[in-house]
Formats: C-alpha cells, sequence, structure tokens
C-alpha cells in the first residue's frame, strides 16, 4: 500500500512538472509584451522610462534567462536575455534568424542606441520636424527586421538629414549605422544557424523561480493593475467554494436514494420515467439550461420573473444577516440548480447501474437466503459495493472548486474562479490564467490520489498491482 | 417471405454483422442514427441549402449555377464574369424571373437590413414573399437564424469527426503499441534503442529549434509539415541503419522494452491534465485563427480514452487461436497487428469515439458559446450566446440550445446502441 502511494505520488509530481512546463511554454508563446500591460509611468526622459520599463520586467521576473539551459543554433549569443525589452529581443532573434552574424548586428544595435541617445541630446532650436522624424524612424529600427523595411527607414533618416544643422550634429553616427547595417547584410554567416549549442544557465531562472514561488503560494502578478495574483483569488475562491460545497451535498442527499429506489423498483413505471428524465438531464449542456432560465424566468417578456438576473445582488452591508442571507440565496437558486442536475443525473445514473450490477451477485443472494431483511441487504450489502461512481464524483470535486463552474459563473455573473479565469483570458492577463491552470492540476491530482484512497477503503479487494486488463 | 434474405440470414454470422443486427433492435439508437444521417446531409450540403445566391438562375441570356460555381471561385479554376463576383443577387433582374433560390435564401453572414432588430419568426416581418421569409427569425443586426443554424450544423459535424479522427489515429497507435506488444514482447537491439533515443535531440533541434525563424515568418502548416517530413526521414535512416548493422551480425544483444508500462504511465499522466483549463488558455493564446485548432487540441487531449480500449481489445485478441495461428505461419508482427489485430479491436472502439464526438461538439459549442477562439464563423454556440443579450428573442435561445442537445444525445444513444450490441450479457 504505501510502495503503491508513493508510486502515485512519483507520478502526480511528475504530472505537476509537465503541466507546469507546458504552462511556462505557453506563457512565452504569448503574444504581445507582458511588461507593457504593467502600469508604469509615462513621464520623464528616455533614460528614466528605461529604467520604469527595467523596474516593472523585474517586478515580472523578466529580466532573468528563461529556463535552467537552452539548446540553441551557434548563431544566438546566450545572452539573449539580457535585452530587456521584449520587442528589441524579437527583432534581434529575425535579424540572427535571417543572417546568423551575432557580432555584426550587436555592433549595428549599439549604433542605434548611440543614435537614439544623440537624437535625445539634440536642442530644441533645430528644426523640429526633422528630429521627430529622426525620432520615429530611429525608434522603428528596433523593431524591423525585413531587409526593405530597415532601408526605407534609413532612407527617410536620410532625408531629414538634409537640413544642414541636424546633419552636422549627428552625420556621422548615421554614417556608422548605415555602415553597420551594410556590413550584417552582407556578411552573413548563416552556416551557424544549423551548428547546434548548449548553455546552461544555472537556477536563478525564470522557470525555477516561477515554479518555487508558486509552490510556496506567491504566484506573481496580474498584468491588469500589478495586484498579487492571490490577492485576486481569495475573494473569489470564497463564492465558488459556496456554491459548489451546496451543490455537491445536494447531489448527494438527491442522487444517492433516487439511484438506489429507482434499482430496487427496476422496471416499474415509475423506474423507466425516472431513468429516462435523468438521461435527458445528463444530457443537456448547462449553458444551454442557464441561458433559457435566465430568457424566461428572470424577465418580464414571459410574465415569469421569478428570479433575479445576474450577480448577487446589491444589498448594503447593513442589512441584517438574515436579509443578506435570504437575498443572496435568492440569487443563487438558479446557478446551483444549473451546477446540480448534471451531477445529480450521472450520479443517480451511475448509482443504479452499479446497484444492479450488484444485484445479481451470489453474495446478495446468499443474504437474502439467509434471512435479512431486505433493508439490510440493500443498504448494508448493495449499497456499500456500488459506492464507486460516488467516489469519482468526490475525486471530481477537487477540480471543479476551481473550473467546474466557469460557464455557470459567467452566465450569472458571479465573482467566483471560473470568472476569474474567463475575465483574464478575454483581457489577455496570462499570469493569472496559468496560475489558475497549475492551480487547478494541482487539485485534479489531488482528486485523483483521494479517490484511489477511497476504493480502497470502499473495496479492499482493489489491488494496486499492475492489472492485465 | 424473400427466398434469397432468408438464405443470407442464415450465413455463419460475422462479429460485425452480429452486432449490427442487435443494434438494429433497439429503436432508440437506430433513430438516432437515422437522424445523424439527417444532419450529416445538412452538414455536407449547407451550402446548397442556405444561401445568399441562387442555385440556378438566367442572366441576360446566359445561366448560371452560382453556388456550384463559388466553389469554383474559390478554388480558384473559375471566374465570376464581369461584377457578378460583388453583385447582390437579391437586387439583380432575372430573364423571365428564372430563378432557383435555395431552402433557405440567406447565408449565415448575410445582413438583412430590412429585418434586424430580433425580428420573431411568428411576427411581422418586412419580406417581398413568404420565399424569403425568416423561418428562425434574426438577429440584432439582421441574420437569418435558420441559415446561422445550418452552418452550425456544418461546423458541428465538422468538429466532431475532425477531433475524433485525429484523437482516433493517435488512439490507434498507442494503443496498439502498448497492447500488441505489451512489456515483454517488442525486442529491439540496443544499438536501435540508443540510436533512436540519441535521434531525439537531433530531430527537435533540425525540426524546430533551427527553424523557428522560418516557422515564425511562413505558413505554420506547411512549416509543420516540412518538420514532420524531417522528422520521419530522420528516424526513417535511423532504423534502416540499425537494421542493416543488426542484419551484418555486428549486435547480438536485444532489450526488452516495457512499452506497455510506459504508454500507460503517459496516458496516466495525460489524463490528470485538466483539459479545460489547457484547452481555454491553448485556443485563446492562438488567438482564434479558426475553429481548426479547437478540433487538432481536442484530438491531442482527447484519445486516452480510445488508447485504452483498443489495448484492452488487443490484449484480448492477441490470445485468440488465429493470432497463434498467423504467428505460426510466419507472419510479421507488423503484419498479424495490421492485418488481424487491428481490425478486429475496431469494432469495440466505435462507441467510445461516439461519446467522443457528443463530447467534442459540446466542447465547440461551449467555446463559441464563450467566443473563445473561434473566428467570425457562425455556430450553435455563438447564436446562443447572443439570447443572454435580448431576453425576449426566445428563438435566439431555443433553437441551438436544442440542436445541440439533440446533437449530444443521438451520439450519446448511438453509443449506448453499440455498447449493449457489443455486450448483450450486461444488461
Amino acid at each position: 500500500m504505501l510502495n503503491y502511494l508513493l508510486k502515485r505520488l512519483g507520478i502526480l509530481g511528475l504530472t505537476l512538472f509537465v503541466v507546469s512546463l507546458l504552462a511556462f511554454g505557453l506563457s512565452k508563446l504569448a503574444p504581445g509584451d507582458p511588461v507593457e500591460r504593467l502600469p508604469q509611468s509615462e513621464l520623464g526622459n528616455l533614460q528614466q522610462k528605461k529604467e520604469s520599463y527595467r523596474r516593472a520586467a523585474k517586478m515580472l521576473g523578466l529580466d532573468k534567462p528563461a529556463f535552467y539551459f537552452s539548446v540553441h543554433p551557434a548563431a544566438y549569443p546566450d545572452t539573449l536575455y539580457r535585452f530587456i525589452n521584449y520587442y528589441e529581443r524579437q527583432t534581434l532573434k529575425n535579424l540572427v534568424g535571417q543572417y546568423g552574424n551575432w557580432e555584426k548586428i550587436e555592433a549595428y544595435w549599439k549604433e542605434i542606441y548611440v543614435m537614439e541617445r544623440q537624437i535625445e541630446a539634440l536642442p530644441d532650436s533645430l528644426d523640429r520636424n526633422s528630429i521627430i522624424k529622426l525620432r520615429t524612424n530611429t525608434t522603428d529600427l528596433f523593431v524591423f527586421y525585413k531587409d526593405n523595411r530597415i532601408q526605407a527607414a534609413l532612407e527617410r533618416m536620410q532625408k531629414a538629414l538634409e537640413n544642414e544643422a541636424l546633419a552636422n550634429a549627428i552625420k556621422p553616427a548615421f554614417e556608422r549605422l548605415k555602415q553597420k547595417y551594410e556590413a550584417v547584410i552582407t556578411q552573413p554567416e548563416t552556416y551557424r544557424l544549423y551548428l547546434p549549442s548548449f548553455s546552461w544557465y544555472g537556477f536563478d531562472n525564470q522557470y525555477h523561480n516561477w515554479f518555487w514561488n508558486f509552490i510556496r503560494g506567491d504566484f506573481g502578478y496580474s498584468l491588469e493593475n500589478g495586484q498579487k495574483i492571490e490577492e485576486k483569488m481569495w475573494s473569489r475562491l470564497r463564492w465558488t467554494l459556496l456554491i459548489n460545497g451546496i451543490t455537491l451535498v445536494l447531489v448527494f442527499f438527491l442522487a444517492i436514494p433516487i439511484g438506489v429506489y429507482t434499482s430496487v423498483y427496476q422496471n416499474t413505471m415509475a423506474d423507466r420515467l425516472t431513468t429516462l428524465g435523468l438521461f435527458m438531464l445528463y444530457s443537456l449542456p448547462s449553458f444551454w439550461v442557464a441561458t433559457m432560465l435566465i430568457v424566461f424566468f428572470t424577465t418580464p417578456e414571459y410574465g415569469m420573473n421569478w428570479f433575479p438576473t445576474y450577480g448577487l445582488g446589491n444589498l448594503s452591508e447593513e442589512a441584517s444577516w438574515w436579509q443578506l442571507f435570504l437575498d443572496r440565496a435568492y440569487h443563487l437558486i438558479l446557478p446551483i440548480f444549473c451546477l446540480t442536475y448534471g451531477s445529480l443525473a450521472f450520479v443517480a445514473r451511475q448509482m443504479r447501474g452499479g446497484m444492479i450490477d450488484v444485484s445479481h451477485q451470489d453474495y446478495i443472494r446468499t443474504a437474502r437466503a439467509k434471512g435479512l431483511s431486505e433493508r439490510v441487504v440493500i443498504w448494508k450489502h448493495s449499497f456499500r459495493n456500488a459506492l464507486f461512481p460516488i467516489i469519482t464524483l468526490v475525486a471530481s470535486i477537487f477540480p471543479a472548486v476551481l473550473s467546474g463552474s466557469v460557464v455557470i459563473e459567467v452566465i450569472f455573473s458571479i465573482p467566483g474562479m471560473g470568472k476569474l479565469t474567463i475575465d483574464a483570458i478575454y483581457a489577455k492577463d496570462w499570469p493569472v490564467v496559468f496560475a489558475i491552470l497549475m492551480l487547478s492540476a494541482f487539485m485534479t491530482m489531488i482528486g485523483i490520489l483521494v479517490a484511489d484512497l477511497l476504493y480502497a477503503l470502499a473495496d479492499p479487494r482493489v489491488s494496486f498491482q499492475k492489472k492485465n486488463q | 417471405m424473400n427466398v434469397r434474405a432468408e438464405h443470407i440470414d442464415q450465413q455463419p454470422a460475422t462479429y460485425r454483422r452480429r452486432v449490427y443486427r442487435a443494434f438494429r433492435q433497439n429503436k432508440l439508437a437506430l433513430w438516432s442514427l437515422r437522424i445523424l444521417y439527417f444532419f450529416l446531409f445538412i452538414a455536407v450540403f449547407s451550402d446548397f441549402l442556405a444561401n445568399d445566391k441562387p442555385l440556378y438562375c438566367q442572366l441576360e441570356g446566359k445561366t448560371y449555377f452560382p453556388v456550384l460555381k463559388s466553389y469554383g471561385v474559390e478554388l480558384g479554376i473559375d471566374r465570376w464574369p464581369g461584377d457578378l463576383g460583388i453583385a447582390n443577387w437579391y437586387k439583380l433582374e432575372y430573364d423571365n424571373d428564372r430563378v432557383v433560390w435555395p431552402l433557405i435564401p440567406y447565408a449565415a453572414k448575410t445582413i438583412d437590413l430590412k429585418n434586424n432588430q430580433y425580428r420573431s419568426p411568428f411576427g411581422p416581418q418586412r419580406v417581398e414573399s413568404m420565399r424569403f421569409w425568416h423561418w428562425m427569425g434574426t438577429d440584432e443586426i439582421g441574420h437569418d437564424i435558420a441559415a446561422g443554424m445550418i452552418s452550425g450544423t456544418r461546423t458541428a459535424m465538422l468538429v466532431g469527426v475532425v477531433a475524433m479522427s485525429i484523437a482516433t489515429l493517435i488512439g490507434i497507435f498507442f494503443g496498439a503499441l502498448a497492447g500488441f506488444w505489451g512489456d515483454d514482447r517488442l525486442r529491439v537491439s540496443r544499438l536501435r534503442l540508443i540510436l533512436n533515443v540519441l535521434a531525439f535531440p537531433i530531430v527537435i533541434f533540425y525540426g524546430f529549434i533551427a527553424r523557428s525563424y522560418a516557422f515564425a515568418e511562413g505558413h505554420l502548416g506547411w512549416e509543420l509539415l516540412k518538420s514532420i517530413v524531417l522528422i520521419v526521414l530522420v528516424y526513417g535512416l535511423v532504423n534502416l541503419v540499425s537494421k542493416w548493422l543488426e542484419s551484418r551480425k555486428v549486435v547480438r544483444k536485444n532489450i526488452v522494452v516495457p512499452l506497455d508500462l510506459w504508454i500507460m504511465r503517459f496516458i496516466e499522466i495525460v489524463n490528470s491534465v485538466p483539459t479545460l483549463l489547457l484547452l481555454l488558455s491553448v485556443v485563446s493564446i492562438l488567438s482564434g485563427e479558426s475553429i481548426f485548432y479547437i478540433m487538432v487540441i481536442i484530438g491531442l487531449i482527447r484519445w486516452t480514452g480510445i488508447a485504452r480500449f483498443i489495448r484492452a481489445e488487443l490484449l484480448k485478441v492477441k490470445r485468440l487461436q488465429y493470432i497463434e495461428a498467423a504467428q505460426a505461419l510466419g507472419m510479421s508482427q507488423l503484419r498479424i497487428l495490421w492485418r488481424h489485430a487491428i481490425p478486429n479491436a475496431l469494432t469495440p472502439v466505435l462507441i467510445t469515439i461516439s461519446f467522443g464526438i457528443a463530447g467534442a461538439i459540446l466542447l465547440e459549442a461551449f467555446f463559441s458559446f464563450l467566443g473563445i477562439g473561434i473566428g467570425s464563423e457562425v455556430t450553435w454556440g455563438s447564436i446562443l450566446s447572443t439570447a443572454r443579450r435580448y431576453p425576449a428573442a426566445w428563438w435566439l435561445a431555443l433553437l441551438p440550445g436544442s440542436a445541440i442537445f439533440i446533437t449530444v444525445t443521438i451520439f450519446n444513444l448511438i453509443g449506448d446502441g453499440l455498447s449493449e450490441a457489443m455486450n448483450p450479457k450486461g444488461k
């Protein structure tokens, strides 16, 4: 048993690792610059802005290498991560991808910096229009990587430099810039793109820090307002836990009796009707039912305006707790109904099937034969052995706490975890999305583990040896 | 009674025929199958059922089949004469009114400005004749819902079929590896194993890392195909080389690869990945170019059930006598697997596929309901999501929802029917 448990834990750890890699990889694939999304000061000169960007990137941990090691073509430098600006990094990658000569590209890049600083230092007395033209084109060079676009930008700068006073100030820098770019495109070393190279970065990297902070309960910052993610979650978790908890209790107290009684009165009219009803309920998509309920029972259109439409009500906190409770309960009736019926139908169906299967077993016949009352036979002998579907349900509760009620929370505007997830996806707030993904992987695993242990408790015959079938 | 039919009935029934006969006894499942045929019909001929172009018309003495022609134009083998390509077909002057419109004379994205702001199917509509009536009403902008439902049918069927085809292929591959070779039947030379393991980083490097610029700039699917060809070539080469070395008796020692154990562990890991959230994040990152991504990702995640089923079936099948006979005849392992074992394991997998299609369609509807990952496609889910904006438009809530419900239910019923037909003792 212990051996088995350890093996399971090993697999679960491996899974968590795989999911964390997936989440991290996806977060790197997500388009756009996360740092830019953080609120930062727009004031100050070039240097101050760059410093503010650097601070924001540091807060998100993006000033480190991405992973423990990297395997990359020899053309790429292993210090690319030190270019803190997302777009600069992308452009450099694309330049290397085309020409493969990092030394030349780096020299060219430095010249752009020089250019930028010199333009910044130009006195205001010079022709403003030309300065603006120069500045925008220099900024463009940070994102352009296709030859024709760079050439066009350089040409535009050349034109702006026809202004003599300007030319005197920065013509040399511009000529150097042009030269260096010329060198990049005339002396490519594309063969280096096909030579593999390996570099080791050590443990102070983005993935390592993210993962260990996650384990310690520090999920990082939301891009929306720079708030800590775990703070954002706590207030939401309350509602999700509440509605899922109530749902669970309801499912247990309704599904078990329904399942057991329909199996006892098998093939009677009542059983057939209930079974058909359960099958229909099981197939009804909850987002449809929720929409229908909102359309028909929360609006005056059809004369059945019985329930509130959205949210949790807006009673002030001063209302007595009883009033508050009633109001909240009133708002939660429809969402909880939508969450309940599906699992209810599933568990009741499974329960009935399990009970019927068990009832054909020899030991049940023996129990009856030895004169036990029907009640004892059903509850003590059959029921215990038909418990498996209930255990499966218990296991699925853990992940459901996070994601099970996504669509219901969205439809009824309940500020829970599911709504947080979808809102984060709409807002492209990736750190929140991936924190939830990780948490839910964690919960799924705990669920599976709990289910395994409960299976063993419910049926000692469950063998933890490797099965052949 | 028909003598011939009786004669056929007395033939020794194959397994598949027996299952089919048992399946036909189940009225519910049989009707589900018929409804499914109907849906498939709509999906395949959706362009001919609902379109903003006529099926047939005569213009200035010439005969046109515009719907058919638009296929040709899309493929690039045909052209619209004059300015027909941008013409409003409703406003054209047809010769002697020689024009045949499709059953629903609107496409899913046609905007009927005269009938916007939620026209009820029963309410007043500003149409020229009943031929142009919006039988299922319109939405806020003036889209015809009947046309949207037909387009949604095509999307749903496509998602179900494509996603499950991908899942089935992956599932059969892994399930067959695990079930047929098990833990002790795959023996490879140590050399071959080492070469195969070594090839992995090489393939990843030259297939993906070194080509990252090509991936970013080129067409994703095309570049992916090139990489896959490269991978196949490298692995083919590695195995040819090791086969040659083996035949030269350079290597003697064989190792047993516990394939079953590895694959089952792999399946366990895939199964404990939180599917819904992973799908949500992947699909939202791919930023919904097309519904195609959703199908592929569903397929990539939902194969484990099929793999397990195939594995269990193969474990059963492989002990059957005819497999032993084939082995005794000296057939190669691969040929036995492909020609004899898999075809027999395939029928029961239909059950899993059927439930899987229901799940995939439900997931797609869920995504388009939330508006995540679909482009401008009109689907059942996207129509349903508009219902919340205007509760008085009951048709927007009722119709697409029923379509989703019916489709999911028929696939579940077919699955139930198949499973009962294959395990008659089960009930």
